[in-house]
């Protein structure tokens, strides 16, 4: 017990070290973050005021109305946003096995895993964070909801869980290199389905895609399923106030996947000849 | 202090056939062919120890560093450091090795390198009192405070090495382990190297494993050598007794007045053109000066001179056979 706190005060503390990094990089490269700044909210104000001009042409979405999708995209935003701060480095993991970067990782008393992380910590992710967290507080005062406690913790577990989903994902994709021995830059692709499959409400899709999203890639629980549970719009698999709860469950059971596959890919890491 | 037994690493590779129509077979049948990068390594190295791999391009050294330095799981055989298996107790053994790998860095790119220092200061949980005070050792070797302020992308190939070095020896680890370490530089950032390679040996006791091509290397650092070909021990031992074993002749090269060359009973002409005649003798049936006396006799000599057989010429041996 004791000696878990220490790990975890070491851990805490290289965490701090590695954002005072991370801080120092963004301000010795001055003239990126102004384009950041305005690139990364345009491209979700934008996304947003599609469907702003969607839900005001056809009144709803498969029963969402206009302040039930702006939470529900904020949601969606802002755990896109989080995934992006602090596990966007694997969908760059192909690249480090077969160039073998992860060699100065496995020389140091620390996870892997989470020093591939860590030490690359993305800060410029709050550049997503901003349009999320907007839409979300619009969303909010649409719905007219009511902020009790019980609403916020269930908000942040939420946030949590799908955060995690969406790291445990990349890491399970990524891993893919070890055994494949070859890098696939599969960002791109991965955001594409994750937006359209989190920003909107997946009850739209055919039946067997919905299965797919919520048992096989289980990106349902990262938004859809919480939301609607949270704010009772529609009846799905699984309702009631505890559905927070189930994302962060299913967001851990991906992660600990994601941790073991990538463990089992890390003993067939072959690092690069030099 | 390092214990490696019946170290073995196979690969497997795949073939495949030329052409379009071999890139196609490959997709649908696949054949492997396993390769043997390491076959059966066993030894040990004791606490102070200066050793350097060498072997030719391919031959597993890289292959056996990186599964001593725990970055590649073996597929049999085991590396003990301090009584410790890697792999099985990763992160507790590792805070006892430092690694450079040559062409490869730990310094982050964007940031002055006192910055990667004070990350691995918080990794390593290294204490400021000693933090500081091993800083101080550094900067006595290799002149590492005035390199603190710079950015990493600015340094030059011997400036980025030096920061590495330091990097890898932050937390006064037992054991160093240098993957050809001066690959690249020029001669006085090899010396810098070298000078500093010596001085943790000496100061800190610290235990280097080295692979290199630099001869100079192995003659200036290397009390032991162990020799690997094709994923083999071929030898394991002291310079000296290597070339003793591997080469145990001399060449004794003399200068006569004129083209006539006198031929020896005890030792072999190996060369003669115009006044110089080179004879390869064995240390331990003749001494130069025995031949020299005795060819005297015969022909009047100018000059001479002896040649030892140098580590090129074990390496030569080594590697062909």
């Amino acid at each position: 017990m004791k000696k878990g706190f220490k790990e975890l005060c070491h851990y805490m503390d290289v965490t701090g070290q590695c954002i005072k990094m991370a801080f120092m990089t963004i301000i010795e490269y001055p003239s990126s973050i102004a384009g950041w700044l305005i690139s990364n909210p345009l491209q979700f104000i934008m996304g947003f005021a599609i469907i702003k001009f969607v839900v005001e042409s056809f009144g709803e979405i498969n029963g969402w109305n206009y302040g039930q999708l702006a939470f529900l995209y904020g949601i969606s935003v802002i755990s896109h946003a989080l995934s992006m701060i602090f596990f966007v480095q694997g969908w760059f993991m192909g690249y480090y096995v077969i160039y073998g970067d992860f060699d100065q990782y496995l020389t140091r008393p620390l996870g892997v895993l989470y020093q591939f992380f860590f030490t690359n910590i993305n800060i410029f992710g709050i550049t997503d964070l901003i349009p999320g967290i907007i839409v979300f507080i619009y969303g909010c005062a649409k719905c007219q909801l009511a902020i009790t406690p019980l609403f916020l913790i269930q908000v942040i577990i939420m946030l949590v869980g799908a955060t995690l989903i969406r790291g445990g994902i990349y890491i399970l994709i990524g891993s893919t290199s070890f055994h494949t021995r070859s890098a696939v830059d599969f960002g791109q692709y991965t955001q594409e389905i994750m937006d359209k499959t989190t920003m909107y409400p997946i009850s739209m899709y055919p039946e067997s895609m919905q299965f797919i999203l919520t048992y096989l890639i289980p990106v349902g629980w990262v938004s859809f399923y919480p939301v609607s549970a949270l704010l009772g719009v529609e009846n799905t698999v699984l309702n009631g106030l505890a559905v927070p709860f189930v994302t962060l469950a299913v967001g851990l059971v991906v992660m600990i996947l994601a941790g073991a596959y990538f463990t089992s890919g890390l003993k067939k890491y072959e690092s690069a000849g030099n | 202090m390092i214990k490696v037994e019946n170290l073995s690493k196979d690969y497997l590779l795949k073939k495949k056939a030329p052409g379009l129509s071999g890139a196609l077979k490959g997709l649908v049948k696949r054949n492997y062919e396993e390769i043997h990068a390491v076959k059966d390594l066993s030894f040990s190295i004791g606490e102070g120890e200066i050793v350097g791999f060498i072997g030719p391009n391919g031959a597993g050294k890289s292959t056996t560093i990186k599964m001593m330095a725990g970055i590649l799981t073996p597929t049999n055989g085991s590396v003990y450091i301090n009584g410790e298996d890697i792999t099985k107790h990763r992160k507790e053994v590792v805070r006892n090795i430092g690694v450079v790998f040559g062409q490869r860095s730990q310094l982050n790119w964007d940031l002055r390198l006192g910055e990667s220092f004070e990350l691995l200061k918080h990794i390593y949980q290294i204490q400021q009192k000693d933090y500081e005070a091993t800083l101080d050792v550094m900067d006595e070797i290799l002149g590492i405070k005035e390199l603190v302020d710079k950015p990493v992308r600015q340094m030059s190939l011997g400036q980025r090495v030096k920061g590495d070095l330091v990097a890898a020896m932050l937390h006064s680890p037992k054991v160093l382990f240098l993957d050809e370490p001066t690959i690249g530089l020029d001669v006085s950032s090899k010396f810098a190297l070298r000078t500093f390679i010596k001085e943790i040996n000496k100061i800190k006791k610290t235990t280097v494993i080295l692979t290199t091509h630099d001869l100079g290397d192995i003659e200036e650092l290397c009390e032991r050598l162990i020799i690997i070909n094709h994923g083999v021990m071929m030898e394991d031992g002291n310079l000296s007794q290597i070339v003793d074993r591997i080469a145990p002749y001399k060449t004794l090269v003399v200068e006569y007045y004129d083209e006539a060359a006198p031929e020896h009973a005890r030792c072999e002409m190996i060369e003669h053109e115009g006044n110089i005649a080179k004879y390869k003798f064995m240390k331990q049936e003749t001494t130069a000066a025995e031949i020299i006396a005795d060819l005297s006799k015969e022909k009047n000599i100018k000059d001479v001179s002896i040649e030892e057989a140098g580590i090129d010429d074990i390496i030569k041996i080594a590697y062909g056979s």
